[in-house]
């Protein structure tokens, strides 16, 4: 190893120390305010549609041909978390959160996220129901954020009175 | 007792059409600083919250957990807690603390506080506060595009219209609730043909907007209320966790939201549990601030007839848009409903937010004639472009808005109407006539349009659901119809949700598609000189309005 490389090695193992350790993503670095946003433009070569496309590859061409569909216009995991990373180093812990439990949700289909946004209302589900809903999330989506979200809910709703009885 | 002819004259002006209400604390109205308001404090141990706000955790309500566990920053909040609210507000109106630096000492307050500190600063202060404190340094400006008949085409037109003027965002919604696909899908073809870029979003029911927004029929969503004690936000249907959920919904798919809320809701719907208007509201932007969301459509909203009815009410609604930056969330700031039959009352409370400028001054500025609009009215309204874009260049403030001349806007108008008529026909959806197109290229309102066949309407926007129609089919139609250019403007909305730039903190798109948020755009004001500055070509956009006279005319 150069010194030129042991130096990027060293500088970059630091960083890692002093952004907590958080998941590696951009070049295994964390994302941030100044080096990635916008993501569209600064990343463009790297962010992906859930379907694997580059976004220089979404084009009205491809569109007329059939090539990209509407599931190619979608978010997937790995960029919400940079944008949570990105978000964290503006200091905007919650909205981090916020769009971690989104990354969870990518995979839960369109109409069983409507219904489970319904349960959660008051007076619509017993305990065992969302239970049951946190369950789900953990063991079929790998939700795990989301489920303790609406464990949490389950518990509360039950102390102030706002299951369906 | 003789009558005054002067006192006739007072009587018959408009301002005394408006209601007014004397204080009652015990009932709620009262705008700040209410008798019962509970004192500041807080108490963590063990990084959790033991007491807030003069309650044990063993009394904490829905609303209390879900602020005290996610919604205040703990490491600072006990000093914070300790520093007297008058120093606090001193520091917000002081441009030498930075507004990172006060953000530090804002996030870690409690509700309670909060409200104590805005209870220090008159409305001059709020303002110097309003401009440091909002996130993102440019401001802007979001539009109603309405009408009576839910006119597909006259939303075309408006919207595109809008878009020519300056507006960043154009909020749809309904008269008949079945029409909510063709007036989202109205807004999204007339205001890509306006300027490329504008963010559309259709208010209706949660789930039905939701599904709007997945079908990228529309790219954001804002009427997604909170409130401020339990009761009233159970009789919402919602609670803080259905409402948190439902906001990572829409960032899983790639939506910008916010939520909304406002002083009054509490008392207006019977359970404000004696405290003031802006305590309650200090409540909803907390619970905003834990839900993880990115900004708040805030300013009293549908609600400002019972702020604007008590003693320091527009004050308050004031006091809540600076709270709301002070929680570093994006602000929306009313300025939307009607609430006053005088322009002179209407002005003075649109002019808290505009001189400052925030991130969107109206969350709803009406792009049609007041009869058109669908949310109970603006406080401005298409009537009053002239009016707005002169108070600007009077007091060189940028509003989000520009002059334009009559050719351009008929041609913009045209053509918004043409491409829908264009989309329509390649989805086959019902048809929008040569006679229609023509109407919205010239219309004041929906009164100088053609009645549609609503039956028909109904039954093929139902239809337009049922086969699901995407964002990515009106891209193909468009194209199809001749408009490569409005198809690739729609393409690239489509492409914005696989990146998720926009779903930052006061996140707009400029007409290259370049994400403008308070992540690359951080307000950064400090005094004079700082911060957002008119440039010389912005400026020149101002001040030319078409009716000023030129000396070199006279040569």
């Amino acid at each position: 190893m150069n010194q030129k490389d042991m130096l990027e090695n060293i500088v970059q193992e630091v960083m890692k120390q002093m952004s907590g350790g958080a998941p590696a993503s951009v070049n295994g670095n964390t994302a941030t305010a100044d080096n990635d946003y916008p993501l569209s433009e600064k990343r463009a070569d790297q962010i992906k549609s859930p379907t694997g496309k580059v976004l220089s590859e979404i084009t009205l061409d491809r569109v007329m041909n059939g090539e990209v569909t509407a599931d190619d216009c979608k978010i997937r995991p790995e960029t919400l978390e940079m944008q949570a990373q990105i978000a964290e180093s503006v200091g905007r812990d919650a909205f981090a959160r916020n769009l971690r439990r989104a990354a969870e949700l990518i995979a839960v289909p369109d109409e069983r996220v409507l219904e489970i946004y319904n349960a959660l209302r008051p007076y619509r589900s017993t305990k065992a129901e969302l239970i049951s809903i946190a369950d789900e999330l953990e063991n079929k989506y790998k939700a795990t954020i989301n489920g303790g979200f609406v464990r949490e809910a389950a518990e509360l709703y039950d102390q102030r009175g706002r299951l369906r009885v | 007792m003789k009558k005054s002819k002067r006192f006739q004259v007072l009587a018959e002006r408009d301002v005394n059409k408006d209601g007014f209400i004397k204080e009652w604390p015990e009932v709620g109205l009262i705008a700040m600083d209410g008798p019962n308001d509970p004192k500041p404090s807080i108490k963590v141990q063990n990084g959790k919250v033991v007491e807030m706000d003069g309650k044990k955790r063993a009394d904490f309500d829905l609303l209390d957990t879900f602020i005290a566990d996610y919604g205040i920053e703990l490491s600072r909040a006990e000093e914070v807690s300790a520093i007297p609210s008058v120093d606090l507000a001193k520091m917000l109106v002081d441009v030498n603390v930075s507004r990172d630096e006060m953000v530090k000492y804002t996030i870690a307050m409690t509700p309670a506080k909060a409200a104590e500190v805005l209870g220090k600063m008159n409305v001059l202060e709020m303002m110097m506060a309003l401009t440091k404190m909002r996130p993102r340094k440019t401001p802007s400006n979001q539009c109603h595009v309405t009408n009576l008949k839910d006119h597909p085409v006259q939303i075309a037109a408006d919207s595109a219209e809008a878009a020519l003027r300056g507006f960043d965002e154009h909020e749809t919604t309904v008269g008949v609730v079945r029409y909510a696909p063709f007036n989202a899908l109205s807004l999204l073809v007339g205001s890509q043909v306006g300027r490329p870029g504008v963010l559309t979003q259709c208010a209706v029911e949660e789930a039905t907007e939701l599904r709007l927004g997945m079908r990228g029929l529309t790219a954001y969503a804002e009427t997604v209320s909170v409130y401020g004690t339990e009761q009233v936000f159970v009789d919402g249907d919602d609670t803080p966790w259905s409402k948190a959920f439902l906001a990572s919904a829409y960032a899983s798919r790639g939506l910008k939201m916010r939520f909304t809320s406002g002083t009054g809701s509490e008392v207006l719907m019977g359970y404000a549990e004696g405290k003031s208007m802006l305590y309650l509201e200090a409540r909803c932007i907390y619970i905003t601030k834990a839900a993880g969301v990115q900004g708040l459509q805030n300013g009293s909203i549908s609600c400002i007839g019972v702020p604007g009815a008590v003693p320091s009410g527009i004050r308050a609604v004031l006091a809540e848009n600076v709270i709301t930056t002070m929680l570093d969330l994006e602000v929306a700031s009313g300025n939307d409903q009607t609430f006053s039959h005088s322009p002179i009352r209407r002005t003075a409370r649109t002019l808290m937010q505009m001189i400052p400028g925030t991130d969107f001054i109206f969350s709803g500025y009406s792009a049609t004639p007041n009869y058109d609009n669908m949310f109970a009215g603006s406080n401005f309204d298409a009537d009053d472009y002239d009016d707005y874009n002169i108070i600007q260049r009077d007091l060189k403030v940028d509003g989000g808005l520009r002059p334009v001349t009559e050719e351009e806007v008929v041609k913009i108008r045209n053509k918004a109407a043409k491409v829908l008529q264009v989309v329509f026909k390649e989805l086959g959806l019902t048809e929008i006539t040569d006679e229609e197109v023509e109407a919205a290229t010239y219309a004041h309102g929906s009164k100088d349009m053609p009645d549609r066949n609503v039956v028909e309407d109904l039954k093929s926007a139902q239809e337009m659901m049922e086969r699901n129609i995407t964002g990515i089919d009106v891209v193909k139609a468009l194209h199809n119809g001749g408009y490569e250019d409005v198809a690739g403007h729609l393409l690239n909305m489509m492409k914005m949700r696989v990146s998720g730039d926009h779903l930052h903190t006061s996140a707009i798109i400029d007409e290259n598609f370049h994400v403008i948020s308070a992540v690359n755009d951080r307000n950064d004001y400090h005094g004079p000189g700082t911060g957002y500055q008119i440039s010389p070509e912005r400026w020149d956009q101002i001040q030319n309005i078409p009716n000023a006279i030129d000396a070199s005319d006279f040569e």
